[in-house]
């Protein structure tokens, strides 16, 4: 009877991972799929935008190759380090920082061994103002406002709203990529786990080799 | 009202008249504009455009196509006709088809002058500037660091010499200031040719006073509604505003404040001709307005060929043939792109 309700509680436990990984697997498929749309209208603005501003003025010929820093970066955390699994990984993204304006979007901490840019970005205490009020709202919507302006100053700066429209198109894409990124690691992570149950359950049934 | 043109205008223009009649009835028809639309692929396109006269350019092309290579040879095309046409020009025409390509020389500075900015390769910017606007000094604008430099250096013996004294600072190039200078030579050129045109008299003057008129409105609303939410301040839009046109003055007072594009429905609907544009769209929408405007223009320069004896007919030609140029452009991105319902969103009909 008890062994009954241990086994019974144990198909449970193992039916729940399962479903979570069936979730996980939904989500990620439900979010890629998302994903193509996405970037089919924001290549059909960029077209529209060249349509409309001239395929001379928005080429490749006047995009900036000087040195700067990142207007947008990945943060990373918890990852494989060499014997042990620290966490699942997660992504976030850290949308508009700005080297003039030192201050970023994402609310979260970024440890600096982490991150991959290349100038000199980072996070400030305005952060912790900028999570705060109405006020600070409008500061940073007043921010990404500018940042995007500047991203799409090397076409002009007096740009079609199609260039506009096609800049919020792929920055969503990039958003969605990375939720598919955390969809795919909780997913990953899951799955490791049901794989971990099975083994148990056969250890179990076949018991310890003489 | 008009001289006698018509005793003696065809000495010396009645040949590229002829010339210029005949390359307008070569600019395709709705007929070829709907084979085009249910092409699959851009191989497709070429071979539909290879029985026209744009076939001599594109048949060497390899496979695969690319939008942008159509869009090239497509231009180089109408580069040729226009270069025979200015050979063969005497003055005033020679003049007159000039100051056609002077836009595409100031694109051509800006294009250098933005790209050296951004540390590209002078000999990758030549590649990328429009072939109408090509001048024999234009690889030293590299050199520049402010627009005197710029001036000084290279501008000075160029057509575009003229339309420099409005900007000329000793600051540094930026982003924000490349673009002021971009709008304001445009704004000096515009002007200056409107004024060549009423120097012309005659049929040459009315009608291109009313295209060159509709061009300045037109910068008018782009360079408002482009610059809605930008650092630009009021006084400095206003300040990109031609000096004629049926905006001038009033309506561009009203376009100087507007903060969005309702408010500036709201200006352009107390003028009859703009009036049937806007009716097209609804509230709050700014998708169509180019399609708007672009069928407006046709209109007007189709009807300039109505009239026999001025050179407006060039200009009106120039002009639809860069439209259909943006057809197949729009056309070709929509084929690769797999976007064929999209396809009527931005072709405007020129027969």
């Amino acid at each position: 009877m008890a062994e009954g309700a241990g086994g019974a509680a144990a198909n449970g436990g193992s039916d729940e991972k399962v479903l979570d990984f069936l979730d996980s697997v939904d989500s990620y498929l439900t979010t890629m799929e998302s994903l193509a749309p996405i970037l089919r209208q924001g290549w059909f603005d960029l077209a529209s935008a060249r349509h409309s501003m001239g395929v001379f003025r928005v080429s490749s010929a006047s995009l900036d190759l000087k040195d700067h820093s990142a207007s947008t970066y990945l943060q990373m955390v918890g990852h494989e380090s060499d014997d042990s699994f620290v966490g699942q990984p997660s992504f976030s993204l850290c949308k508009w920082a700005s080297a003039d304006n030192k201050s970023c979007c994402s609310e979260e901490e970024i440890p600096d061994s982490q991150l991959r840019h290349r100038g000199t970005s980072r996070l400030s205490e305005n952060q912790e103002q900028n999570s705060n009020g109405d006020d600070s709202l409008k500061t940073v919507d007043d921010l990404v406002k500018k940042e995007r302006a500047k991203t799409l100053s090397v076409f002009g700066t007096l740009v079609s709203p199609k260039l506009r429209t096609a800049q919020l198109s792929f920055e969503t894409a990039l958003e969605v990529l990375v939720e598919a990124a955390n969809i795919r690691s909780s997913m990953l992570s899951a799955y490791s786990q049901v794989q971990k149950q099975m083994e148990d359950t056969r250890e179990g049934e076949i018991g310890p080799i003489p | 009202m008009y001289g006698f043109e018509a005793l003696t205008f065809n000495i010396h223009g009645g040949y590229l008249e002829a010339i210029v009649r005949g390359h307008r009835a070569s600019l395709l028809t709705a007929a070829d504009y709907n084979n085009l639309c249910q092409c699959e692929t851009l191989d497709d396109i070429k071979m539909h455009l290879s029985a026209t006269e744009y076939g001599p350019y594109l048949q060497n092309e390899p496979s695969p196509l690319h939008t942008t290579t159509i869009v090239e040879k497509c231009t180089l095309k109408l580069v040729d006709e226009y270069k025979n046409m200015l050979c063969q020009a005497t003055e005033p025409l020679s003049t007159f088809l000039e100051y056609i390509t002077y836009g595409h020389m100031i694109d051509n500075v800006v294009l250098i002058v933005t790209g050296t900015l951004h540390e590209r390769d002078v000999q990758e910017l030549l590649e990328k500037c429009h072939p109408l606007g090509m001048f024999d000094s234009i690889a030293t604008l590299a050199v520049a660091q402010n627009m005197r430099e710029l001036y000084r250096l290279v501008l000075v013996d160029t057509p575009l010499a003229p339309y420099f004294s409005e900007c000329i600072t000793s600051e540094d190039l930026d982003d924000m200031n490349i673009e002021i200078m971009r709008n304001t030579l445009y704004k000096a050129y515009l002007e200056d040719f409107y004024r060549f045109c009423q120097k012309l008299g005659g049929a040459t003057a009315e009608i291109m006073s009313d295209l060159l008129a509709f061009e300045a409105d037109r910068r008018a609303v782009n360079i408002t509604i482009n610059s809605i939410g930008t650092e630009l301040t009021r006084d400095d839009r206003r300040k990109l505003y031609s000096n004629f046109g049926l905006l001038y003055p009033y309506g561009h007072e009203e376009l100087a404040i507007c903060e969005d594009i309702d408010q500036v429905r709201g200006a352009m609907e107390k003028y009859p001709p703009y009036q049937s544009i806007f009716a097209k769209l609804s509230y709050g929408e700014s998708q169509m307005l180019d399609k708007a405007f672009y069928e407006e223009e046709v209109k007007r320069l189709c009807l300039a060929f109505e009239q026999q004896f001025h050179y407006a007919v060039f200009f009106a030609y120039m002009r639809l043939r860069e439209q259909e140029i943006r057809n197949l452009m729009w056309i070709s991105e929509c084929v690769a792109q797999n976007q064929k319902s999209r396809v009527h969103d931005s072709v405007v009909f020129i027969f």
